[in-house]
């Protein structure tokens, strides 16, 4: 008896524990549908195509007479910003006194896969701001872009500098060739002509190859060892849940967009270089010379402070600021660290500007 | 197919048929070409995984106690397991060797697409609907239709702002 091994009775428990919260998962856990991630009432201002151009409803008085446009990105939808009343960036900065509408980009079919750059920038995003400044009988709004959608707000601000008083980049993605992630590895060695010339637009599912790839240990085994271990706790599990339903929801992307998007940004990278063109006209980031307040994320792993950065060193705002926040791509706009010191830092910035 | 005795008795609607089997014949031999490249960069990108998973298990085991004998060891030996893990992993996703291999996989899935949709067309057309071709040629004049349109309009929203100033 005296080879007889032991087991640490703690170990024997926690495994009982992890047996009985993955059995009753199901009773704490609601369907994708019952999970509303539209948290801060909007209205649909105007549509065009299957864009939709969102104004959100005060919750205090109007303190700052510059609105607000927030471009999102292309990848997943503008719920991100709105995921819970207590991390929603929207809601933050409506508390802050600002205007805030929110373009949708909408799911792209079939039909629209000849849409590109121009459509996005000169089409879509010039018609929200044109309807803002009509709404709020102003000639210059405030504009915000994340992700993807900073690039097309970059363009955008180059283009029409006239009508954008500040302007805000959330980690965009601007130097392809500076990109240290995978994303932009499995980019720059792709067919995009190819791709888009069989399949027409950028199926979701290959954006979910992409993430797939992006920690795939942390993201896809850790994260729901830690999801069934807090299966208790109820604000954990709908945070969770929320961020899983907008993670495994991503619009396709429009296929001569994405051709553009991969070759101008990733494989020649265009866009830094003054290079880049939208339409017929030709992108210089020099034009941007209104203030300019880019916010990139160290831990990004999905557009790498590398790639975000250059952008400040490349316009021609004199007022510019640059924050550096230690967190990542999504922890960036959606965390508690958002609401204590991204959006403080940033509300505080715009205000004094608007 | 279309030799000349076949042709002589594919009369009328027949000799359609007998041109489009050809079609789909050629394609079909062409897919099997294609699936020996399919499956050449296919094996490599398991074959990549697979070593980059056997080196990140010998690191694991060099680096972890052999039994873990309580909870917090468990858990050490987890943390080490996914740090050493995604960290080779996203190593790997992010050699040149990987790229290339990938982007070339893609590039093979989309020739055996292709292949498919070739097939599709001539089955489509055979029965008097339109190719994929032609639906993209009514697609892409909807969408300048519909650029030209938009750009008018908002000019036109622009101009009557100016005015009303």
């Amino acid at each position: 008896m005296q080879n007889e091994s032991t087991v640490d009775p703690k170990i024997i428990e926690e495994i009982l524990k992890f047996s009985r919260n993955v059995i009753e998962a199901p009773k704490f856990v609601s369907a994708p549908d019952e999970i509303n991630l539209e948290v801060t009432p909007h209205k649909v201002v105007q549509q065009i195509d299957k864009t939709r151009l969102l104004h959100y409803k005060p919750i205090t008085s109007t303190k700052h007479k510059t609105p607000l446009l927030i471009s999102y990105a292309l990848i997943n939808r503008y719920h991100i910003l709105d995921i819970h009343p207590e991390k929603s960036w929207v809601r933050n900065l409506l508390e802050q006194g600002f205007e805030v509408y929110m373009l949708d980009w909408g799911t792209p079919t079939s039909m629209d896969k000849y849409l590109d750059f121009d459509d996005y920038v000169n089409g879509y995003l010039e018609s929200a701001v044109e309807y803002i400044k009509n709404q709020s009988s102003t000639e210059q709004i405030s504009l915000q872009g994340y992700c993807t959608g900073a690039t097309i707000a970059t363009a955008y601000t180059a283009l029409h500098p006239e009508n954008v008083k500040n302007y805000i980049a959330t980690a965009p993605v601007i130097d392809g060739w500076k990109d240290t992630t995978v994303i932009s590895n499995l980019a720059k060695h792709m067919d995009a002509d190819k791709m888009v010339e069989t399949i027409g637009n950028m199926p979701p599912e290959f954006m979910y190859y992409c993430f797939s790839v992006l920690k795939p240990f942390e993201q896809g085994i850790e994260k729901y060892v830690k999801f069934f271990k807090n299966i208790d706790d109820k604000k954990y599990v709908d945070n969770f849940l929320r961020v899983e339903k907008w993670l495994g929801d991503t619009p396709p992307i429009p296929g001569e967009l994405f051709k553009q998007w991969i070759k101008d940004i990733y494989q020649e990278n265009l866009l830094i270089q003054n290079k880049m063109h939208v339409g017929d006209e030709l992108i210089d980031l020099k034009k941007i010379d209104m203030p300019m307040f880019t916010q990139i994320a160290v831990g990004d792993h999905l557009v790498s402070p590398e790639c975000s950065m250059p952008l400040h060193y490349a316009v021609g705002s004199e007022d510019k600021t640059l924050k550096i926040y230690p967190t990542g791509h999504v922890g960036m706009i959606a965390s508690s660290l958002s609401q204590k010191k991204v959006l403080p830092e940033m509300g505080k910035w715009l205000a004094e500007r608007s | 197919m279309s030799s000349k005795p076949q042709a002589l008795t594919s009369i009328g609607p027949m000799r359609a048929f007998a041109a489009n089997s050809k079609k789909i014949a050629v394609e079909l031999i062409e897919i099997n070409e294609n699936l020996l490249g399919f499956n050449q960069y296919i094996t490599e990108y398991y074959k990549q995984l697979s070593e980059t998973w056997g080196v990140a298990q010998k690191k694991v085991n060099q680096k972890a106690p052999k039994i873990p004998q309580d909870v917090e060891q468990i858990e050490a030996v987890k943390r080490i397991w996914i740090d050493i893990f995604d960290n080779d992993f996203t190593e790997l996703f992010d050699s040149k060797k990987f790229g290339e291999n990938y982007g070339n996989l893609v590039s093979k899935e989309l020739e055996l697409t292709k292949h498919w949709n070739n097939i599709t067309n001539v089955i489509l057309q055979s029965v008097n609907l339109p190719s994929k071709e032609e639906v993209d040629e009514v697609y892409k004049e909807i969408h300048s239709l519909k650029k030209r349109v938009s750009k008018l309009e908002l000019e036109l929203k622009k101009e009557k702002r100016k005015n009303a100033k």
